[in-house]
């Protein structure tokens, strides 16, 4: 225990101290890739959100009003490679009540971004998420099993599209494809009305999204400053969508595929970014009705550029630009 | 004082110091230029760009292309403006697209870079 603890002061010390260049947040050449609310962005960084609201009927029946407060924290160990932790509260009120509250599983990720082409404005990264069963509450639909997903990541921004299409050149996309794996196939539960037993079948999923973004920043910076107002120029509209399919161990469980479509917008400072989306369910099973979603995204590397928005290991060097003849 | 509207005030307070410590900078990035960005102009004696933070010259650097990509000028951080770049023009730029290209660190070490283009009118 103790050599732990002697450890971690020598690695909290080591991120302090230790001098080195860092890129952090997703800046891929000149495209941002802002943090995005319903699916993750492609890059390692640094960064909290806290908090994530959102609120909307789920695909209960009958539909519960849900309420879910989350938070994520994200650290580099290398420029590279960073971990991430997040909770979520939950809250549900569904109609005759009784009314539910409690905490989701713990979710931790650890991510590798290994292709950065600034040129292309293209970057992708892989990672493994886990979700730890049993570290929640059951009443609000916490999993007494883990999952496990490995996820795969892109983002690509049109910049390099020809003079004739520039307005199009702001556009930019993210997405994700990832594989979940329950740590059980199945659980089985005592129905207390009958004392039947029903045997409940964990399926695999297939989970996908993607973003579509238009940046203000960019097209101020690199295509055409139109003058407009500061605060335009910090937006970037976005359309979200993020769905799950189930592929595996779901014979006669009558899962489908279910999955929202977020339009909203985030305006992006400095030093953090504020997001607001509806959530659109696309069937009966993913929600009832039109619910919203805001986060509050804080760019730790900015923030605290000499101390914990440094990666904790590996020092990349500032290289001299050279643009050629 | 509620206990929960005391704990969304010091949530409040929290995110607030995060956010706006004494000190601290963040990624450089093109506030604006002269001549502006995607603008058509008359030929220009030099091209002035102004970031976001504060630059360090040593990896700082900006380049005027031409049409056909060859480099015509290079520039860096202004001595007398920290958060400035500029480009010293050669005389007589022919009526036609430039695009600049710049390459910069804040002062705590944050890369970035982009280009933009702008014409010269006949």
């Amino acid at each position: 225990m103790r050599r732990f603890a002697c450890l971690l002061a020598v690695l909290a010390a080591a991120s302090v101290l230790t001098p080195r260049d860092a890129l952090a947040h997703c800046f891929v050449g000149g495209r941002f890739f802002p943090a995005t609310l319903n699916i993750d962005d492609p890059c390692v960084a640094d960064e909290l959100s806290l908090p994530t609201v959102s609120s909307f009927k789920n695909g209960d029946d009958p539909a519960a009003r849900e309420l879910d407060v989350s938070a994520e924290f994200s650290k580099r160990i290398t420029e590279q490679f960073g971990v991430s932790i997040g909770t979520t509260w939950t809250h549900l009120r569904p109609p005759g009540g009784p009314n539910a509250s409690g905490f989701q599983n713990l979710e931790t990720s650890f991510k590798y971004q290994f292709l950065t082409v600034p040129e292309q404005e293209f970057v992708m990264s892989a990672s493994l998420d886990i979700e730890w069963g049993n570290t929640g509450a059951a009443g609000v639909g916490a999993e007494s099993f883990t999952t496990y997903t490995p996820t795969l990541f892109l983002g690509k921004g049109f910049g390099g599209l020809p003079d004739s299409m520039r307005w199009a050149r702001p556009f930019g996309i993210t997405a994700q494809v990832g594989y979940s794996i329950p740590s059980s196939r199945s659980s089985n539960n005592i129905d207390p009305d009958t004392g039947d037993l029903d045997v409940e079948l964990h399926p695999q999923f297939l989970n996908y999204g993607f973003s579509l973004q238009y940046s203000m920043p960019y097209l101020k910076s690199s295509v055409v400053d139109l003058g407009l107002p500061d605060f335009f120029n910090h937006l970037i509209p976005i359309v979200e969508a993020n769905f799950q399919t189930p592929v595996a161990n779901n014979f006669n469980t009558g899962i489908g595929t279910t999955g929202t479509i977020n339009p909203g917008v985030i305006w992006v400072g400095n030093k953090f970014q504020v997001g607001l989306e509806a959530i659109v369910p696309i069937n009966r099973a993913s929600g009832s009705g039109v619910g919203v979603m805001a986060q509050l995204h804080l760019y730790l590397d900015d923030i605290f550029p000499n101390s914990i928005g440094r990666p904790l290991f590996g020092q990349s060097k500032p290289v001299t630009p050279v643009f050629g003849n | 004082m509620k206990p929960r509207h005391r704990t969304f005030l010091f949530f409040v307070l929290a995110c607030g110091l995060a956010i706006a410590p004494a000190k601290t900078y963040a990624h450089a990035q093109l506030d604006h230029a002269e001549p502006p960005v995607g603008s058509t102009v008359k030929a220009p004696r030099e091209v002035r760009m102004s970031f976001t933070q504060a630059l360090e010259p040593r990896f700082s650097k900006a380049q005027l292309r031409s049409g056909g990509d060859k480099a015509i000028a290079s520039g860096g951080v202004d001595p007398a403006q920290p958060t400035q770049m500029v480009i010293h023009v050669p005389n007589n730029l022919a009526p036609g697209t430039y695009k600049v290209r710049w390459q910069v660190m804040s002062v705590d070490s944050h890369p970035t870079q982009g280009n933009f283009t702008f014409t010269v009118q006949p």
